[in-house]
Parts: structure tokens; C-alpha cells; sequence
């Protein structure tokens, strides 16, 4: 064990490691309104717009992200589509979690008595308030806890956009160890910085979860 | 911008030889990752701490960080001290991953397993190991099915990831093609159309597997 080594090279897994934080902070961001948006479509009074919704996530679920990336990233040109590296990290990875996103908001909205729904409108809330008012905050608990589960897949995800030369966190990783011939240090300094995201994204979860349930008795 | 699938037609062979390595690793993976993972929960619930926390210890490690990562460092890192080949890297690197994720899952289906059970088996005569063989294992694997497949599906999306390690699967084979043909996006788009296509098969399979399971237990 090179402890010196360890120490000259935390800085350089630091700042990768924001990078890794930053891009998917932003596919989270981008990825909420675009499952919000899914859902929305998927619930549309519009056969065909439903439809369409439903095969964009099929198609996003049943293809690796990994794939998409690649066909974004050098296929895109093809169709007019040139991205930089962290672009087209940040939205392949907004739109591949919005797919699997938009399912989980559906399963939590779903899981809410349809009761609920009916006696809200039975009072004349609109379909919007009655989302705002009556859905959502029932729906809010269970929503987290999934959305936290597929932030974590998007972290350990986005070690993907290394492929694609974004200076992440498995990118600096990998050229360290090529660079140090010491894999056993890097790989521990690397997978400790993951496990640091990682349990700052569940005691995010968790934060929240518990703001979302103070009023309820379980 | 215009499209020319020619080019994926020519080079169809090598496609077609990259999908049929995407399927035997899936099979590989899958089966090694379903027995290992059955075999360290059973290690995991019923040993002492002294041989079951190590276990714990790597099964939370290879949730908590990525695949790629792992891949790396079983590739390039174990490397410097002995040589494996690549697909050996691959199989395993993946195998382990997902057998972190298929133990996790058994560790709990088998606790769910009332406790019962294994009292009514032991005062049938049956020993300690054959209980669990015998008893707790087959309805502890019933009930893990649905999550199983799940697993399963997941992981051979992941396969595209071996490329990075130049194993020769579907995005590899295409990545060459790609090198002389210059068409990266009619190749990926037909990557991803195949990959679809495995996918609702095994979407499918894991219908008829959960009807039967639902029959089994």
C-alpha cells in the first residue's frame, strides 16, 4: 500500500469525482421534467399520444444506456446533432432516466386509491388540484424512495460517459491506473468516492422521505 | 443527412458473430451469477461472522460501485499480476457484479421463508444442510424469481459495457465495422434494434416464468 501515492492523487479523484456529481445532477434535473412530461403524455385523452409515449419508454428500457450514449455521441452528427462530450452525457442520461422515471411517478400516482381521486373531483377540484392537492402528497413518499433508487443507478451510470472522454471519476480512475501501476490504491480511493456519493444521495433520500411523511401516520 | 444501411448489411456477418457472443456471455453470466448468488446468501445467513462478513463486505462493495469501474480494475489492475484473458475478465467482472445482486436478493427471500419451515423439517429428521437444500432453498429461489429475471435483463444490457475491455460482443463488432465504414450511426441504431429485440424476448420468457412460479409457490 503507496499511502503517498493515495494522497497525491485524492485531489485529482476529487475534482473528477465533481464532475461525476455534476452530470448527474443535471440528467436528474432535466430527467424529472422529462418523466413528468412522459407521464403526462401517457395519460393524454390522445390515443396516439399515448401510444407514442409508451414505445419512447419501451424503446429507452429495452436498449443499454451504454448504447445510446455511443449513438448519440458519434451517430448524432448524422443527423445534425453534434453535442461536447458532457452535453451528450447530460442528456442521454436525462432522457434514458425520464423513461425509467416516468414509470416510477406512474407506479407511486397509481398506488393512491383511485377513491381518493373520485371524492376530490366528486368536490369540485379540477384534475390539476386534485394532483396538486390530493395525489401528489400521498403519492410523494413512495415517489422518493424510487427516484432515490434511480438517482443511485445514475450515478454509477454515468461512469459510462468515460467511454466518451468526459474526465470522470472512472476515467481519471483508469488513467491513474495506467499511469501509476498502483490499481489497488486507485481503485480504493475511486470506489470510496463512489460510496461517498452514493450515501450522500440516500441521506438526501431519506431527508426528504422524511418531510414528505411528517404529517402522515404510518 | 442521408442513411445508407449498405454498409450494415456487409458487414452483417461480423454483427451477427458479435451477437452470438452477447448471448453465450448472457448465458454464462447468468448462470454463474444465479448459483454464486444462491450459494453466498446461503454462506451468508447460516456461517459465523468470521466467514460471512467478508462476504457482506464484497457484496456491498460490488453494489455500490460501477460495473465499468470494476471492470477496469479487474482488467487493467489484476493485470499487473497475473495475465487473464479478456473474456475471462469480462464473464467474471460481470458474473461477480451480478451475483452481489442476485445473493442480495435471495439473502431476503430466503428470510421470508417462515422460520417454521425449517423447524417442521428438522423434526421430520431431515439435517441442518438438507433442510436447507431440500426445504428453504427451492422455496426461497421461487420466490426470488420475478426479481431474478428482472436481474437478468438489467444484466444483459450491461454486456454492451464488456466492450470497453475489447471483448468481441455486439457494440465491438460494430465499433470495427464503424473503423472501415464510417457509419456510426446506422451500425448503433442496429445494435440498439437487436438489443430491443432480446429484450422483449426476455421480457416475454420473464412472463411465462413468473406465471410459473406464482403456480409453483
Amino acid at each position: 500500500m503507496d499511502i503517498n501515492l493515495m494522497i497525491d492523487i485524492t485531489p485529482l479523484l476529487v475534482e473528477a469525482a465533481w464532475v461525476t456529481v455534476d452530470i448527474s445532477a443535471r440528467a436528474l434535473f432535466f430527467g424529472f421534467f422529462i418523466a413528468s412530461a412522459l407521464v403526462a403524455l401517457r395519460t393524454s385523452r390522445i390515443p396516439p399520444v399515448r401510444w407514442l409515449a409508451r414505445a419512447y419508454i419501451s424503446v429507452v428500457r429495452g436498449t443499454p444506456y451504454f448504447v445510446q450514449l455511443l449513438l448519440i455521441f458519434y451517430g448524432g452528427p448524422a443527423i445534425g446533432l453534434r453535442l461536447d462530450p458532457f452535453t451528450c452525457g447530460v442528456v442521454v442520461g436525462a432522457f434514458n432516466i425520464g423513461a425509467y422515471m416516468s414509470e416510477a411517478m406512474r407506479g407511486a400516482i397509481e398506488s393512491v386509491d383511485s377513491g381518493q381521486n373520485e371524492a376530490s373531483r366528486s368536490l369540485g377540484f379540477g384534475r390539476l388540484a386534485t394532483l396538486q392537492h390530493i395525489i401528489m402528497p400521498q403519492a410523494a413518499p413512495l415517489m422518493i424512495r424510487s427516484i432515490g433508487v434511480l438517482a443511485i443507478i445514475l450515478v454509477k451510470n454515468s461512469s459510462l460517459v468515460s467511454i466518451i472522454s468526459v474526465v470522470e471519476l472512472t476515467y481519471q480512475a483508469q488513467r491513474l491506473i495506467g499511469s501509476t501501476y498502483k490499481p489497488l490504491e486507485v481503485f480504493m480511493l475511486s470506489a470510496l468516492m463512489y460510496i461517498v456519493i452514493i450515501y450522500a444521495v440516500m441521506g438526501i433520500v431519506e431527508f426528504l422521505y422524511r418531510r414528505a411523511t411528517r404529517y402522515t401516520f404510518l | 443527412m442521408e442513411f445508407d444501411f449498405s454498409p450494415v448489411i456487409d458487414y452483417w456477418p461480423t454483427l451477427l458473430q458479435g451477437v452470438g457472443v452477447t448471448l453465450l456471455i448472457g448465458v454464462a453470466v447468468a448462470v454463474f451469477s444465479v448459483i454464486g448468488g444462491q450459494i453466498v446468501a446461503v454462506i451468508t445467513l447460516y456461517t459465523r461472522k468470521v466467514v460471512n462478513w467478508p462476504l457482506r463486505f464484497f457484496i456491498w462493495l460490488f453494489m455500490t460501485t460501477p460495473l465499468l469501474l470494476q471492470l477496469y480494475f479487474l482488467y487493467f489492475g489484476i493485470g499487473e499480476w497475473i495475465l487473464i484473458p479478456a473474456i475471462v475478465v469480462g464473464v467474471l467482472g460481470l458474473g461477480f457484479h451480478y451475483m452481489a445482486y442476485n445473493a442480495d436478493i435471495f439473502i431476503a427471500t430466503i428470510k421470508s421463508v417462515s422460520s417454521g419451515q425449517y423447524e417442521a423439517s428438522r423434526s421430520l429428521g431431515f439435517g441442518h444442510l438438507r433442510t436447507l437444500l431440500y426445504i428453504i432453498v427451492p422455496q426461497a429461489f421461487y420466490r426470488a424469481l420475478p426479481q431474478l429475471s428482472n436481474n437478468m435483463i438489467i444484466m444483459v444490457k450491461d454486456i454492451s459495457v464488456l466492450s470497453a475491455i475489447g471483448i468481441g460482443e455486439m457494440v465491438y463488432a460494430s465499433q470495427y465495422a464503424i473503423s472501415v465504414t464510417f457509419r456510426p450511426f446506422e451500425f448503433y441504431i442496429t445494435i440498439a434494434a437487436i438489443y430491443y429485440l432480446i429484450n422483449l424476448m426476455m421480457e416475454a420468457g420473464q412472463t411465462w416464468i413468473e406465471r410459473r412460479a406464482a403456480y409453483r409457490s
